[in-house]
């Protein structure tokens, strides 16, 4: 095995870029830095555009090669994740690194049963006979709490409510024990009281298993409830992390504020709502200049000409504005 | 041109007492063949009042949107009443189609809601030709009101849905279900598919909107935060039925149905110190196909005893008075070992 040395990240990520070419070329993610380690849970929270799925897809080279150009370099668990050959990725895919969706109607063959593909994924990357492998599926959906689980391996996708579709797929994820899961936006979908269930299934298996997460959602109360460090995304950059104490309490990017005001955080009833205005850039070119200077109420001068720093606050605790940095420095 | 001047059905006629809407044992099935039915609105009583807006919350298949479709007589009711400002819907004094121009929806689906072979001022238009208003006179209102609900109409009025984003159809809507002058407006996730930057914005209009042209809104959605902020009554619906309904603050703040208390506890904590640890509720929404016998929440609720699968209890007052919860912990004599003695309630 190609383990990576004790006490390096499950995952670094630096300076990736990702691009796809078309009629219309969009700068999907554009200089993405972030490290997650071994067991921990990073969210990854934006809006729609701002780049968070197709980072997530990046790590597991889920993005159509004829028409993406990636750029920097992705590393998870000590290998190369951008110069492995077909083989090594689908040994790759699964084994190191595992993805659960938002629609697990999408994500789960509708002609298998439930059992069939939990013991195909696992008999793909273990030598074990048929037997074995649906007595190790019974065991994770043991594992994930489904209801009558010796009747549900024999189940169809379409004969399982939308919650134990979503832990069906969280079974088929951890077939064959991923040290990385990533989660895309798992609970968007879900009712509030059946989202509660999986974000806590979540939260159990992740600390059971030991597992690295990284969690992209929309939703900040959804992102609260299971990270231990999140990072904020806008227009295909992170402009903010720290621990999730950090940017809850002390949100330093103006957009990170706005998000929070957006979300009722403290919102008083009746009172305007401290919206942010207008709507999120085209990702036609690659920004040259901060991308929420647009619509930030803080935007000066210096916002328009060049990218914002990264300015370090703390360790892992990076804003990207040029206020911040203003802030830092005696006057 | 002034802008109230469309509010032509404004006069209250009931006087400020009247409910604006009144439904009274509302009922909606689907039936499905072979004798399954699912009663997807089960005998729902509520008020409106007039200018308030009234919050709905539910799991899916609680019946929310089918009693707005009910209530827009977008589909006939099987049984039960409606009441507009006191005159009954459908009735003589009342025809169907004075009523739909005083009351408006707008739905979840933003492009789905607009024609994509319209312009969207002919989109905002169409409505008021029909009720007779001439062709250009609809035009300029149609542009009037989209500048009210921030949309150029220099810039806008002659694009096409495609054109737009999500939070700028979702305008486009809200200003075509004001383009009659309607006292009610039904907003069914009228803000869930927009990004949260977005429904800040559309939020505070809707607040402009309700202040500016007196009127009242039935509010549903799926986001207890968002339904906290804009409502002043809320309504807790659970397999077709009301399960609670009262002051939005109260009924946040001490819950009295089980199912609203579990609802609540549902919630995000927002708080990374006080995370939630335990679900509220096992397993997904029942079907409402076949609901439960008795208290239809019974088989889920942790405070369950034999009288809740026997007896359906009725809404009865609690709390302050102003709010009703249909639960047998509060009804006196119910049977329920928590139930007020019968001489606590005279």
């Amino acid at each position: 095995m190609n383990s990576s040395l004790p006490g390096a990240p499950l995952v670094a990520m630096e300076n990736v870029t990702v691009r796809f070419r078309g009629a219309q070329t969009v700068h999907a993610v554009n200089g993405v830095t972030l490290t997650l380690e071994p067991g921990k849970v990073l969210g990854i929270l934006g809006e729609s555009g701002s780049g968070k799925s197709v980072t997530l897809k990046t790590l597991l080279r889920l993005l159509p090669e004829s028409r993406t150009d990636i750029g920097g370099s992705v590393m998870v668990d000590g290998r190369d994740v951008l110069a492995l050959g077909p083989q090594k990725l689908a040994d790759y895919r699964g084994r190191v690194t595992s993805m659960i969706f938002q629609d697990p109607m999408l994500a789960l063959d509708p002609v298998y049963t439930v059992g069939e593909q939990i013991a195909e994924a696992i008999t793909r990357h273990e030598k074990i006979g048929r037997r074995e492998a649906m007595q190790r599926a019974l065991e994770l959906l043991q594992l994930v709490r489904i209801p009558s689980p010796v009747r549900r391996l024999k189940a169809y996708p379409h004969e399982m409510s939308g919650g134990m579709r979503q832990r069906a797929m969280i079974a088929l994820a951890l077939a064959a024990r991923p040290k990385l899961l990533l989660a895309d936006e798992p609970t968007t979908a879900l009712d509030a009281t059946v989202q509660i269930q999986i974000l806590l299934l979540l939260r159990q298996l992740q600390r059971d298993l030991g597992m690295g997460v990284i969690f992209v959602t929309h939703d900040i109360g959804v992102a609260v409830e299971v990270s231990d460090r999140l990072a904020v995304m806008y227009a295909g950059q992170i402009v903010e992390t720290g621990t999730v104490r950090e940017l809850i309490s002390n949100p330093q990017h103006p957009y990170t504020k706005g998000l929070l005001a957006a979300n009722l955080h403290g919102a008083r009833k009746g009172e305007r709502l401290e919206a942010i205005p207008g709507a999120p850039p085209a990702l036609n070119e690659a920004p040259s200049s901060c991308s929420f200077a647009p619509r930030c109420r803080q935007a000066v001068e210096a916002c328009q000409n060049s990218l914002p720093p990264a300015v370090t606050l703390g360790e892992g605790r990076i804003v990207r504005c040029v206020q911040t940095e203003a802030a830092l420095q005696p006057a | 041109m002034s802008l109230a001047l469309y509010v032509e059905d404004g006069s209250d006629r009931g006087g400020a007492g009247t409910p604006l809407l009144e439904a009274r044992a509302l009922t909606k099935h689907f039936p499905l063949g072979r004798g399954a039915v699912v009663r997807a609105v089960d005998g729902v009583d509520f008020q409106v009042l007039k200018g308030e807006t009234l919050g709905v919350v539910g799991e899916s298949g609680c019946g929310k949107s089918t009693t707005a479709r009910v209530v827009m007589q977008l589909i006939p009711q099987d049984a039960g009443q409606m009441l507009f400002d006191g005159e009954a819907v459908g009735s003589a004094a009342l025809s169907l189609k004075d009523y739909r121009r005083q009351a408006q929806m707008v739905f979840q689906d933003s492009y789905a809601s607009l024609n994509p072979r319209l312009t969207i001022e002919d989109s905002i238009a169409f409505g008021p030709t029909v009720h007779g208003v001439a062709k250009t006179g609809a035009i300029a209102r149609a542009r009037d009101l989209l500048a009210r609900v921030g949309l150029d109409p220099e810039r806008f009025a002659a694009r096409y849905p495609h054109e737009l984003s999500g939070g700028q159809r979702q305008r486009v809507n809200i200003a075509r279900a004001l383009a009659l002058g309607p006292r009610l407006v039904i907003l069914d996730e009228a803000v869930s598919a927009l990004d949260k930057s977005v429904e800040a914005q559309v939020l505070n209009l809707l607040m402009d909107l309700r202040e500016e042209f007196g009127l009242t809104y039935i509010f549903i959605s799926h986001d207890l935060n968002v339904v906290r902020f804009i409502s002043d009554r809320v309504m807790v619906m659970y397999l077709g039925e009301v399960v609670e309904i009262g002051p939005v603050d109260e009924l946040y703040e001490d819950p009295r149905h089980p199912y609203t208390r579990a609802l609540l506890s549902a919630m995000p904590s927002m708080d990374p110190d006080n995370r939630t640890m335990e679900a509220p509720l096992a397993g997904d929404p029942p079907n409402p196909i076949n609901p439960p016998e008795g208290c239809r929440f019974h088989p889920r609720c942790p405070q369950a005893q034999t009288v809740c699968a026997k007896a359906k209890p009725a809404l009865t007052p609690t709390g302050t008075g102003a709010r009703l919860a249909a639960c047998h912990m509060e009804i006196p004599g119910s049977g329920h070992s928590r139930a007020p003695a019968l001489e606590d309630a005279a």
